[in-house]
């Protein structure tokens, strides 16, 4: 189990997160969603050892968190970046082999490698080429893939649905929901609310830098306030908060 | 035609050592986005350990060699560790790496000419004046043997970038360090191995050019050509770097031939501006931008 506790972190002068609280229990989809610039990135790239907190914990499975990323990775917890970020120097097989790179076993990161073609058939058409010339959503399933081959605990996504056309999106989350049917933890920030609420046992909802709400995810979706200011649901009469 | 042959012999010889200073700088611009200035000290230094070891500890010519490389991988090392590292770690912007690089170049000049002065030394004759016919003109052993074993290098190096795990994580990192990292890349080692490989390479091209032109403590200025190699062939691209490296070569021994020695360096400075004129990325600009 991943737990945050008292998060406080600053992006330069900007106090991103505050005294943020949250957990992932194992093989739970978790997400967090907000508005742009809430502060979900920056949980995201702090847990993955990139920022530093200024104060509050991290430990996973009641062990403290490592604070390199390289360290984090091979505690097992991974993350696929915003905007996927492939190397777009590198062919497809080329930043699958780099999702592994910590690992020794050659032969069963070939046979990843295939699983991943299996998971995304389009693929298999695109291993030798450059990573630069794929469109956003063969992007974004490569992006996952490269994620997938550490063989992670827990898989964190930040945003990947960000900039994909409506059809993509639907193959992203039916990827997600695939993966936890198949046992894996997950970590989702979206902006796209109703969708991830949608496929999460649980969620918070971040707003400037601290959790105002959380609950299972149905819950969420209930939740009037979330209506409101996530997914463009009116109320008739309009409640008091 | 037979002056021809030779002239452009020359040139590629010349050319094989501009490739493989030209790679060594590409190799750190690559990862780091800066110009490290500081290469040419190193070059310079390295060529002093391929002196000292033939003349000082009479070792045979294969053994300066290689003490020479490792000499070379070990200051250059040295030189990220002291110099670069504690910049990287504060995120500093590249103006500062040049500068820091600038100034370890000064230093290190001034410290050959405090401690061993400023005299040029000869490397003794290895090949001799042997030369063997080839296409009907002469070629000097070591021209012949600098071009061979300065392909062999980079053929070797641009092997291992290409197709090892750990090359394939040079170039990751060299295009998305922070990525890299997420994808358990430990920074600071790949950053280190770039700068040994590039130290490595320094090493042949300091003891090539003490055999050609001597040893002293301003050779070092003679990356300027290095650095002209790589903008030709696109900075940051190894395939470029010694394509403009042979270009450059062969260029500046016609010129000097057919034309005149003395515009040798003007004819390469104003080929340089020229190119960056008509092709700004060099002939292997750098490789696609990514999509959004």
């Amino acid at each position: 189990m991943l737990k945050v506790d008292e998060l406080n972190v600053y992006y330069g002068r900007i106090h991103a997160l505050r005294d943020v609280s949250m957990q992932v229990e194992s093989g739970k989809v978790v997400s967090m969603v907000g508005a742009n610039g809430a502060g979900k990135s920056t949980l995201m790239m702090t847990l993955a050892g990139v920022l530093k907190p200024e104060s509050g914990t991290i430990t996973y499975d009641n062990e403290p968190l490592a604070d390199t990323p390289y360290k984090v990775l091979a505690q097992g917890i991974c993350l696929v970046p915003e905007r996927r970020r492939l190397y777009a120097n590198l062919t497809v097989k080329e930043n699958l082999m780099m999702g592994a790179h910590l690992r020794k076993d050659r032969a069963a990161i070939n046979t990843d490698i295939d699983r991943m073609m299996d998971l995304f058939p389009i693929m298999r058409e695109r291993v030798k080429q450059y990573a630069g010339t794929l469109s956003g959503g063969e992007q974004q399933m490569v992006a996952i893939a490269r994620g997938l081959m550490s063989r992670p605990k827990i898989l964190m996504l930040d945003e990947p649905s960000l900039g994909l056309a409506p059809l993509i999106i639907r193959q992203v989350f039916d990827t997600i929901i695939q993966l936890k049917q198949e046992g894996m933890t997950i970590l989702l920030t979206e902006q796209n609310a109703f969708q991830a609420l949608e496929i999460s046992d649980y969620a918070y909802v971040l707003e400037t830098g601290s959790v105002s709400l959380h609950g299972p995810g149905k819950e969420l979706l209930e939740d009037t306030r979330v209506q409101e200011a996530y997914l463009g649901i009116k109320q008739k009469t309009v409640k008091e908060l | 035609m037979q002056m021809l042959m030779q002239t452009i012999v020359t040139g590629l010889a010349v050319g094989g050592i501009y490739a493989l200073m030209a790679v060594g700088y590409s190799l750190i611009f690559s990862i780091l986005n800066f110009s490290n200035f500081a290469y040419g000290g190193i070059i310079m230094l390295g060529s002093y350990m391929g002196f000292y070891a033939l003349t000082l500890l009479h070792v045979p010519f294969a053994a300066a060699l290689a003490l020479s490389m490792l000499g070379a991988a070990a200051l250059s090392f040295l030189n990220e560790r002291i110099a670069y590292s504690s910049l990287r770690k504060r995120h500093a912007p590249s103006l500062y790496f040049m500068i820091s690089a600038m100034g370890t170049s000064i230093f290190l000049e001034n410290m050959v000419y405090a401690t061993l002065g400023s005299s040029y030394n000869a490397y003794p004759e290895i090949f001799g004046q042997s030369s063997i016919s080839l296409f009907g003109s002469t070629i000097g052993k070591l021209d012949l043997f600098a071009i061979i074993f300065s392909l062999i290098a980079i053929y070797i190096m641009n092997y291992f970038i290409q197709h090892t795990r750990t090359g394939i994580a040079i170039r990751a990192a060299s295009y998305d360090s922070e990525v890299s990292q997420i994808n358990g890349v430990n920074l600071s080692a790949v950053i280190g191995l770039v700068f040994i490989l590039a130290g490595l390479l320094a090493g042949v091209s300091g003891v090539f050019l003490g055999m050609k032109y001597m040893a002293y403590p301003t050779m070092g200025w003679i990356t300027n050509k290095a650095y002209i190699s790589a903008v030709i062939g696109g900075l940051g691209s190894l395939p470029g770097a010694v394509v403009g490296g042979l270009i450059l070569g062969v260029l500046e021994s016609l010129v000097s031939v057919y034309v005149s020695s003395l515009l040798r360096d003007v004819f390469s400075f104003t080929f340089l501006i020229v190119l960056l004129l008509v092709m700004p990325s060099g002939l292997f600009g750098k490789y696609l931008e990514e999509k959004v």
